[in-house]
């Protein structure tokens, strides 16, 4: 995951319409979607207000100029826990449907639902809008503007100075295991290697585990004395410069909101059906 | 076991957040007043230590890796289960708005096991595993296997009342999955426990305890 935290910084630095939105639209337009698809009950509705919003996130990509390889690798090292609860979905029966009709049935008594396998669509669709708003939002936004954009929306001052010099440490961090993974690399040792005994490989590992965890501790002491030094006190807070929002941000916000909040009413009214 | 959107129905998700919040409160005022001053900040970086450190990979013994989940290591190491809270919602609002990894309506559950549970359930096996085996390291181990363990039965819990994965099922394959993850949780809390023991002895929030 560190790796990509430098893979997501350059693609956020690029520049595209999507890009120059301000944090806050993007923010509030990210969360609204998916708070709006988990609202939307369990039923077929979903398909409707899935495609809708999944069409709307395509659109936006596509102004974002990022290669569609980008989502693609991105959705890539999300996906496997929530597929994995997906795929398992088929066997069982759930609490959301009265009567099951078996359509298959599998060695040791293992049936497949026609309800269940419904039911793994919603969730599948449900899944992948919330994931890609998330893409998305993270692939075109930098952090610190996230960050700026997350405290002029009224997230309290605690957490954006206590997230801020987390998110600035982060990357210290990466280069800090990228470099211990390249000395234990020149040094031949690798912890998937079998012919080593499993004892070994652990302790190697965990030393290195304990070093990361003195070394941000010690890295958290310094900037602590810096940061005193410079004045740090129990009122002290990140510095967040008021900003406007332009024409454009409102525009936008406007019509992407009412697109995420008139999708799901008019599919609960069977006024748009596609599926 | 992170939960991702979508797996928990809204109206629940609220719930888990309102007892998450309560408990981020309570860790933020700990942080400002237990720690010996206005340490903030050195917690705040900690937290992209142990970001750092669940970005490494674990073997496994059967082939595939893993990584750690840090909320005993934490809550051991300063002294107090709010410790993991704090540090643990600082990487999972991270991990979730930056990775997708873990949902943001089911955040509030996701901070409720790895954080909350966790952080509790290692730092309070610790401290009372500790007069009966005299030394960290066992009741270390135990700790961080225990704060997996426990984390992923309550993961399978909500689940279950999620309706999106049934019970018995869940607590088998979640727990008997962690419960071999934990193992490895357990190793690297006890070994790295030993590291900082001896490297830098005056971080540890219970020196006494700890053989010099």
């Amino acid at each position: 995951m560190i790796e990509d935290l430098f893979f997501l910084e350059k693609q956020a630095y690029k520049k595209s319409p999507v890009h120059a939105l301000d944090a806050r639209v993007k923010i509030i337009i990210a969360f609204a979607a998916i708070i709006a698809i988990v609202a939307v009950p369990y039923s077929t509705m979903i398909y409707t207000v899935g495609a809708i919003f999944f069409a709307f996130f395509i659109v936006l990509w596509a102004f974002s100029l990022l290669s569609p390889a980008v989502y693609l690798k991105r959705l890539a090292v999300i996906l496997p826990f929530g597929i994995f609860l997906i795929v398992f979905q088929i066997f069982f029966k759930n609490p959301y449907y009265e009567s099951f009709t078996t359509i298959a049935t599998l060695p040791f008594g293992i049936e497949i639902y026609a309800e269940s396998v419904q039911f793994a669509s919603i969730l599948l669709v449900k899944f992948l809008v919330s994931v890609s708003f998330i893409i998305l939002l993270s692939s075109t936004t930098r952090t610190q503007d996230l960050l700026e954009g997350a405290g002029r929306l009224g997230l309290p001052a605690e957490f954006t100075l206590t997230l801020g010099m987390m998110l600035r440490y982060l990357y210290v961090f990466g280069y800090m295991i990228r470099k211990m993974t390249q000395s234990l690399e020149t040094r031949c040792f690798n912890p998937f290697d079998r012919t080593l005994p499993y004892r070994y490989r652990l302790e190697k590992v965990a030393y290195a585990v304990g070093t990361l965890f003195i070394r941000s501790y010690e890295q958290g002491e310094r900037t602590y004395t810096a940061m005193l030094c410079r004045g740090y006190g129990r009122e002290s807070h990140l510095y967040i410069a008021k900003k406007p929002l332009k024409g454009r941000d409102w525009t936008f916000l406007a019509a992407g909101l009412l697109l995420i909040i008139a999708t799901p009413l008019l599919a609960w009214a069977r006024i748009i059906v596609l599926a | 076991m992170h939960i991702p959107d979508a797996f928990i129905p809204l109206p629940q998700a609220a719930v888990y957040w309102i007892i998450a919040l309560v408990f981020i409160a309570l860790a933020l005022r700990w942080a400002r007043r237990e720690l010996s001053e206005e340490k903030i900040p050195l917690v705040a970086i900690l937290a992209a230590g142990i970001f750092a450190i669940q970005a490494v990979n674990v073997p496994i013994p059967w082939g595939t890796s893993g990584h750690m989940m840090g909320a005993a290591l934490a809550a051991i190491v300063l002294g107090s289960p709010f410790a993991a809270v704090f540090i643990l919602t600082l990487v999972l609002i991270v991990q979730g708005v930056l990775f997708g990894d873990g949902g943001l309506t089911v955040m509030g559950a996701n901070i409720i096991n790895m954080g909350v549970i966790g952080g509790f359930v290692g730092y309070y096996s610790y401290r009372g595993l500790l007069p009966v085996f005299k030394s960290p390291y066992a009741p270390a181990f135990i700790a961080g296997w225990l704060s997996l363990f426990v984390a992923s039965l309550a993961c399978a819990v909500e689940m279950a009342l999620a309706g999106t994965f049934p019970l018995e099922l869940g607590l088998l394959s979640m727990g008997l999955y962690h419960a071999i993850i934990g193992i490895i949780e357990g190793g690297i809390t006890a070994i790295a426990i030993y590291l900082i023991t001896t490297a830098r002895p005056d971080i540890m929030a219970e020196r006494e305890v700890v053989p010099a």
